[in-house]
């Protein structure tokens, strides 16, 4: 079965029309996002998360490299289809309601209009709206456009959402709402594709992450491998799949770091061990340090060692 | 067309529509005409209280029937001769926002997210359009067509026929808008380079004379060039009078070769914004 999203050596550059300069915003990105993940895409500003993000739903054109979803080319209209999508920094036509706003992108995605009127006061009710359904969205709060928005993207029951900082501006009571929300989603069975700066609240919600940084995959792994308590990290490259085999058995965790692998121990034994093999196989090891346990942390330290 | 593409295209049709009413465009259009429409039965509702069968009293002026004739077309005439100047660059200068607000950061994105094809979100845009300033022009023309005809019994279809003209105009001069906003992203840039190939319109109509006052080869070619490339503005609007006045169209050359203009404009526009990146 095919993955809810999938891409190979995906690549964007913009190239100044007046200079010649170029930016690769995304450097040869290959992700898989299994269907049903909560998974959540890290970086720091200007990473190339956004573009990333556009590239799968042909806002943008890639110069190279390909993106499917749901195995279906990801340039084709119809492969949209299943996704519900929250921009970041959107802007919604302050001249609509939230019903009528809900009504057009209801329609654009495909909804006949008795299912649209079925469909918005349910959603309207779910993010907690129901009275402010026919006010114009010019009159909308921060927090409410967020969640008037989460509707819009729940609109056509998406077996995929992509969500660009879907909780920014929205008060505490409100996020944990977004979050219950797709919590829900996510027991149903839709994928869920978070984009955020909040890693708190990737970590509190996504099983799997990616960071990227200056365009390119800088680590991978799920949240509870990465997160895994205090330990021994090890980094290594050109490591015989046998000797990884076995290795990946003694580790807590494993994660991919810029095309090495990285293992976690538990213990300074484990650890050395771990290093003893290695060395033996003739394996170049490129880090090793103790680890910390928080996404955050994490972060950091992929940022900062690229 | 199936279904989903008559659901998607009105869908755009009617946001085109709330963007237009909340713009106040619409309503603004909507407005003047309704004035213009009562100040004629107001007008003309004293000429029947005061008029005989045979006679009709217009602006305090009495006629004999076959005058009647001449004045229905003349005020006809200067209806569709200001709908055609003056609410061809007021219908340019008020909607010409409608399809840049489209490509907004934050709200282009969401559009395209939709399972839509890139052109069928533009051209519903631009139906959209078209169709805001049509319903304006045809409320008028067929309110004071039909006032005009049920008090003076003249019933000439060229007015009708100039109304559709001056909307095919106004479809053509909105491509170049639509065109421009896709490459500049600005309805005030859009705006310009319309009302410059309507003022330069009634310029290059003289091409026969300016081919004659200039002396070079290559500005005598750019001339032509320019008057045969570009939309006839003035030449449809002289069509236009010449409907209403019950005269034949000696030429279409000017409506065919506006008509290619307009798909030239059209299609460029729909590819530009095809391979565009937001």
């Amino acid at each position: 079965m095919s993955c809810a999203i999938e891409t190979e050596g995906l690549i964007k550059i913009f190239r100044s029309r007046w200079s010649g300069k170029e930016v690769r915003a995304v450097d040869g990105i290959s992700l898989r996002v299994e269907r049903g993940a909560t998974f959540g895409l890290l970086g720091p500003n200007g990473a190339g998360k956004t573009t990333f993000v556009k590239l799968l739903l042909s806002c943008a054109h890639p110069t190279g490299g390909r993106a499917t979803i749901f195995g279906r080319d990801a340039r084709d209209a119809e492969a949209r289809r299943p996704i519900g999508y929250l921009p970041e920094n959107h802007r919604f036509p302050t001249y609509m309601t939230g019903y009528s706003m809900l009504d057009f992108y209801g329609a654009l995605s495909g909804m006949d209009a008795v299912s649209r009127q079925r469909r918005i006061p349910e959603l309207l009710k779910t993010v907690g709206l129901d009275d402010w359904g026919h006010s114009r969205l010019g009159k909308y709060s921060k927090g409410m456009l967020q969640r008037v928005g989460l509707a819009q993207a729940l609109m056509h029951e998406p077996s995929l959402l992509v969500l660009d900082e879907p909780t920014d501006g929205v008060d505490p009571i409100g996020r944990r709402h977004i979050r219950d929300i797709l919590h829900v989603l996510e027991q149903q069975g839709v994928t869920i594709f978070l984009n955020s700066h909040l890693l708190g609240e990737v970590e509190l919600f996504c099983r799997d992450v990616a960071i990227i940084h200056r365009g390119k995959v800088a680590l991978e792994g799920k949240v509870k491998d990465l997160t895994a308590g205090s330990g021994y990290r090890i980094e290594a490259e050109r490591i015989p799949e046998r000797l990884e085999q076995e290795l990946r058995a003694k580790a807590m965790a494993v994660a991919q770091r810029n095309g090495n692998v990285e293992f976690l121990f538990g213990s300074r034994e484990e650890a050395n061990q771990a290093v003893d093999l290695l060395r033996a196989e003739h394996c170049e090891i490129e880090a090793m340090a103790r680890t910390n346990s928080t996404l955050e942390d994490v972060f950091v330290r992929t940022v900062n060692e690229q | 067309m199936n279904n989903r593409t008559l659901l998607v295209t009105g869908a755009l049709v009617r946001d085109t529509f709330r963007e237009a009413f909340a713009r106040k465009i619409f309503w603004g259009f909507l407005g003047c005409s309704t004035a213009l429409i009562l100040f004629f039965v107001f007008i003309l509702k004293i000429d029947v209280v005061q008029g005989a069968m045979a006679t009709v009293s217009l602006f305090g002026n009495t006629r004999q029937g076959g005058d009647v004739q001449r004045l229905v077309r003349q005020t006809h005439g200067a209806i569709a001769a200001f709908l055609y100047t003056a609410g061809m660059f007021l219908a340019i200068f008020a909607s010409a926002g409608l399809i840049p607000s489209v490509f907004e950061p934050g709200r282009i994105e969401l559009l395209l997210s939709k399972p839509v094809a890139r052109h069928h979100i533009l051209l519903g845009r631009y139906i959209g359009n078209v169709l805001v300033i049509a319903a304006n022009v045809f409320y008028l023309v067929l309110a004071v067509w039909l006032i005009f005809g049920w008090k003076t019994g003249v019933w000439t279809a060229g007015f009708l026929w100039s109304s559709v003209l001056t909307v095919f105009v106004f479809a053509i001069l909105l491509t170049v808008v639509m065109l421009v906003a896709v490459l500049w992203e600005s309805a005030v840039v859009a705006t310009m380079i319309t009302f410059g190939i309507m003022l330069i319109s009634p310029i290059l109509a003289q091409q026969r004379v300016l081919e004659r006052l200039l002396t070079s080869e290559w500005s005598r070619n750019l001339v032509r060039v320019l008057y045969y490339a570009l939309p006839k503005v003035f030449d449809l609007g002289r069509i236009s009078r010449g409907l209403v006045l019950g005269d034949p169209v000696g030429d279409w050359m000017p409506f065919w070769s506006s008509a290619l203009f307009g798909l030239a404009m059209l299609s460029t526009g729909l590819y530009a914004f095809a391979r565009r990146n937001y």
